[in-house]
């Protein structure tokens, strides 16, 4: 029952966004265009981050070829 | 009639002024986001380094919002100081996104940033997380509202005149922010700040690499900033081809002197890569060309043209006769609002308003103006090329430039490497000055170019100062000069001790397992370690 | 019509809002920074009073940055006139406010005690000046300003910057700079234990005592001064210009709306009430119930003047008959209304929030805390 009531409120909530996303899309596709932007530079270095751990664990559990990379 | 000198010595102030603000404001817009990048890492992955990472980011940041915040305050009270008579003139329409502002955004950023700094130990992960994004979220909102009157100011939306109020008032307010000017501009400058954040945050980090100093700090806050920065320049550079285009068909005189096109020709027309504008003889010298671009860039096809300044001075010329009877008009309405007479009169002319104003500069009365006079406001209609046409040149170099340097640093940190890269890291290093001078030659562009004009087409600039004396601009002009030199020999001072002491030491208890919200003892104001040695 | 003289009408209403709001929230810790050197005797207790306010005082300032804004928006002809008629005095107003931000940031990222010195008097002149200028700006309006207009609404302003610093105007700011001492007192004591509380006890009666006395005389004084009287113009609600209007001086005329509606008596019995509440509270130790009457005091004061000058904005002393009032120097229907839309869900939001902060930030900032921990500012 919880999940489902969840379900509901994020299925409203995703109705909202795509409303008011449809109407300043209409207004302001600039406006919109930032908003989606920022987001995604923000996840990207995020995400870059996280690869970088990624990267550094893998160099260390498998030492061969990862340090002729980093040389 | 306004004293020029006046108008010139508050023209100095406000650019020196807002040059000065806006040294800091994109670092402000862009290290926020960045700072939110980090601590999304940190709260996702729960490794300590993003947060030492935030927090270190963070306290530069703080040096550089005290100063941001401090300037700002003298701008949003220069217009009514200054510009008395453009705040009269247009601040139905350009008090409210700066009321708005105010409202939606400073207030959120600034309270918010209270709880970055001091909320640590007393909000938890999540709610700090949430604190830091609408820190960053509030400052680009701010930006967001002052470029909407920025950009009304460049070309004025959703308003018109007001005989009986002797103003400009709005008509539309959706109109105001809905501007093409005002999106394009908005999006351009916001992402301008993510670049410069980057490049400060990548050309720290890259003189950490050098020293070998905070490594793993380093590496990752270089990573960081190098994927952050690689998408906001190819963004920059996407959104300064939609304010040309914009430009092109708000502020036909503005395109003019950034290309220094002096004569109009036929499509397609030629780009001047370099040149070197006459203002008195009306052309280039030593140009070099490169040809069919100019129409590929500013009408977005090869066979669209753009007018040249002869065109525009003529036209110009035909609108100040137009405006003459306008402004007449005007001066009947002042004594009587409700003179049918007049009012009949203002409506026919209205259009041409401003170029009626643009040439009173010369026939105050307006009860005999010489076709001589007349040539002369045309003129006047056309701002000064060479500045216009050099700033908007080198700020696209220096956006191609930070370009070709963030592609480079995305390839070497992807790869991990950039730590052996002794020669990039020192070249990350000398990047840092390039974005603010980029930022500062584009303010230039924008307002240069917009000259005589403080409201394009509308209001010029020679009319919408403060009557004071010279005496009181020198004044003022001095105190600024003095006061504005000390505070950034303090900030640049206190910012390279910050960096110099690096994040090494752990801030506010961050090695300490956090306790709950509420009941942690109250933190106190973080400081640079003091007595600590470098180490 | 009757909708834009109501809405004139409610956003005279809300630049008292948002004035009062400056006054409580920017006036506290400008009184901290007043203050900071004689309630903080070592360079530990002035730390401590430091970060009472320090995850604050940001957020606060933004009232003054909001005021600005309003009088822009909701008034343009008032912001164009006010700001340049007194350029000198918004000038001194900017360039001590404009430090202050620094003072916050800066003053303890060095530990010399000359660097920490310096940054404490810059506090003090940061915080006592503004608050003077913001008192003394309101006594210049019942005095009116010497300016006029040109046809086309260009305003010129013929006075001299000392004549600003006339008597009753000083008196203004004195009483402010009292109201703000005693909140910034009363703040202090809020998060303060020890001689510092103590001290800023004490502190607290003597400004809300001087408050007390100094509203008192300014409103003995009003009686004296030559008020205005609007004679006759085009009217509330009517689109016009201050070009078309008659306004005769006349004593005792800032007293008029007190006795057309006795009623507004009560807004001046606020601000004594809620000063001597304030002085009482303190005395007791009560400082949270002293700071919320010493809001009320706040309020009460300059409702006081808005009541005694309405519908007076900015008089003009040189030619009366362009005085601004809420009539002749208010934004369009259409700009009044936006505007009300925002603020009505934004002022709501910044309150909302802004209480979030003080509640997570709550509680006593502990001095052995501060000296235990060499990161602490």
């Amino acid at each position: 029952m919880k999940t489902f009531l969840y379900f509901v409120l994020f299925m409203f909530l995703a109705a909202v966004v795509i409303l008011l996303a449809a109407m300043l899309g209409d207004l302001g596709a600039w406006y919109f265009a930032w908003l989606i932007g920022t987001a995604m530079i923000v996840l990207v270095a995020a995400a870059g981050a996280a690869l970088l751990d990624t990267q550094e664990d893998l160099a260390a559990t498998q030492p061969g070829p990862a340090a002729a990379r980093d040389a | 009639m306004i004293d020029a000198t006046v108008v010139e010595l508050s023209r100095t102030q406000f650019a020196a002024t807002a040059l000065y603000h806006y040294l800091f404001v994109p670092l402000t817009l862009g290290l926020s986001f960045l700072l939110a990048a980090m601590e999304t890492v940190y709260v996702t992955t729960g490794k300590p380094i993003y947060k030492a990472m935030a927090q270190f980011w963070g306290k530069l940041f703080m040096i550089n919002f005290a100063l941001g915040v401090a300037t700002g305050l003298t701008m949003e009270f220069q217009f009514g100081t200054n510009w008395s008579f453009y705040s009269s003139f247009v601040g139905d329409i350009f008090g409210a996104p700066l009321a708005i502002e105010g409202l939606m955004a400073f207030f959120m950023e600034s309270t918010f940033v209270g709880l970055m700094v001091f909320g640590w130990e007393r909000l938890s992960k999540g709610q700090h997380l949430a604190v830091t994004w609408l820190v960053a979220l509030g400052s680009n909102l701010s930006a967001l509202w002052i470029l909407v009157a920025n950009s009304f100011m460049q070309d004025p939306q959703g308003a018109h005149f007001n005989p009986v109020t002797l103003r400009m008032e709005l008509t539309s307010f959706t109109q105001l922010i809905f501007s093409p000017d005002a999106q394009s501009k908005f999006v351009h400058t916001s992402i301008a700040g993510y670049v410069t954040g980057a490049i400060f945050v990548a050309g720290i980090s890259a003189w950490y690499l050098l020293k070998g100093r905070h490594v793993e700090l380093a590496k990752r806050s270089f990573r960081m900033a190098a994927l952050y920065g690689v998408l906001a320049t190819v963004g920059v550079i996407t959104l300064g081809d939609a304010l040309g285009f914009v430009a092109a068909q708000a502020q036909p005189t503005k395109l003019a002197a950034m290309e220094g096109l002096w004569k109009s020709e036929p499509a397609p027309m030629p780009f001047n890569l370099i040149a070197f504008p006459d203002q008195s003889l009306q052309r280039n010298e030593g140009a070099v060309q490169v040809p069919y671009l100019l129409s590929l860039l500013v009408t977005h096809s090869l066979d669209g043209t753009v007018a040249g300044i002869d065109v525009l001075e003529q036209q110009a010329a035909r609108k100040v006769e137009n405006g003459i009877p306008a402004v007449l008009a005007l001066k009947t309405l002042s004594k009587d609002p409700h003179d049918a007479a007049a009012l009949a009169q203002f409506k026919a002319h209205e259009q041409d308003l401003g170029y009626g104003f643009l040439v009173q500069r010369y026939a105050p009365d307006l009860e005999r103006v010489t076709a001589q006079q007349v040539q002369q406001a045309a003129r006047d209609s056309i701002p000064p090329v060479a500045p216009v046409f050099w700033s908007f040149r080198l700020m696209v170099a220096c956006g191609l430039l930070m370009l070709a340097y963030f592609v480079m640093a995305v390839l070497y940190t992807l790869r991990n490497q950039v730590q052996h890269q002794r020669w990039f890291l020192r070249i990350a290093v000398w990047m840092i000055p390039v974005p603010f001078l980029a930022n500062e030659l584009g303010w230039l562009t924008a307002e240069l170019g917009r000259q005589p004009w403080t409201v394009f087409g509308v209001l010029p600039t020679w009319m919408s100062a403060s009557t004071h004396s010279v005496g009181y601009m020198v004044f003022s002009l001095g105190g600024f000069v003095l006061l504005y030199s000390c505070f950034i020999a303090v900030e640049m001072a206190l910012m390279v001790r910050a960096i110099r002491r690096g994040p090494d030491a752990p801030d506010r208890g961050d090695a300490r397992p956090g306790p709950r919200p509420g009941i942690a003892p109250r933190p106190v104001y973080a400081a640079a370690h003091d007595q600590h040695p470098e180490g | 019509m009757e909708i834009y003289a109501l809405l004139q009408m409610t956003w005279w209403l809300l630049l008292g809002v948002l004035l009062s709001g400056l006054a409580v929230m920017v006036g506290m810790d400008m009184g901290v920074g007043t203050i900071l050197r004689y309630v903080g005797r070592s360079d530990l207790e002035r730390r401590v009073a430091l970060n009472i306010i320090g995850p604050h005082w940001d957020g606060n300032q933004v009232w003054f940055i909001l005021g600005g804004g309003a009088v822009f928006a909701a008034f343009p002809l008032i912001y164009a006139t006010a700001f340049s008629g007194f350029y000198v005095v918004m000038l001194l107003l900017l360039w001590t406010m404009i430090v202050r931000p620094l003072g916050f940031e800066y003053r303890s990222k060095i530990a010399s005690p000359a660097w920490r010195n310096v940054w404490d008097w810059s506090l003090f002149v940061s915080g006592a000046v503004p608050m003077v200028v913001f008192g003394a700006a309101f006594g210049n309006l019942f005095h009116g300003a010497p300016f006029h207009f040109e046809w086309n609404l260009t305003s010129v302003y013929t006075g001299s910057f000392l004549a600003l610093f006339n008597p009753f105007a000083i008196l203004c700011g004195l009483l402010s700079l009292s109201l703000s001492a005693m909140m910034g007192a009363l703040t202090v004591m809020n998060g303060a234990e020890g001689a510092l509380h103590q001290r800023a006890r004490g502190l607290a009666q003597v400004a809300a005592l001087a408050g007390v006395a100094l509203f008192a005389i300014g409103g003995v004084w009003t009686h004296a001064l030559p008020g205005y009287r609007l004679v006759s113009g085009p009217g509330a609600g009517v689109a016009q210009t201050p070009l078309q209007q008659a306004v005769a001086t006349l004593p005792g005329a800032w007293q008029s709306n007190f006795i057309a509606q006795p009623i507004l008596w009560l807004v001046p019995l606020l601000g004594f009430v809620g000063m001597l509440g304030a002085l009482l509270a303190a005395r007791a130790g009560r400082s949270h119930l002293g700071w919320w009457l010493g809001a009320l005091a706040w309020i009460g004061v300059i409702g006081t003047a808005g009541v005694s000058l309405f519908p007076f904005l900015l008089p003009s002393s040189s030619d009366p008959s362009v005085s601004l009032t809420v009539w002749n120097s208010s934004s369009s229907q259409l700009t009044l209304l936006w505007m009300l839309g925002f603020a009505l869900v934004f002022v709501p939001l910044i309150l909302w929030y802004t209480s979030w902060a003080f509640y997570v930030m709550r509680g006593k900032v502990k001095a052995e805390q501060i000296a235990h921990d060499e990161h602490a500012y």
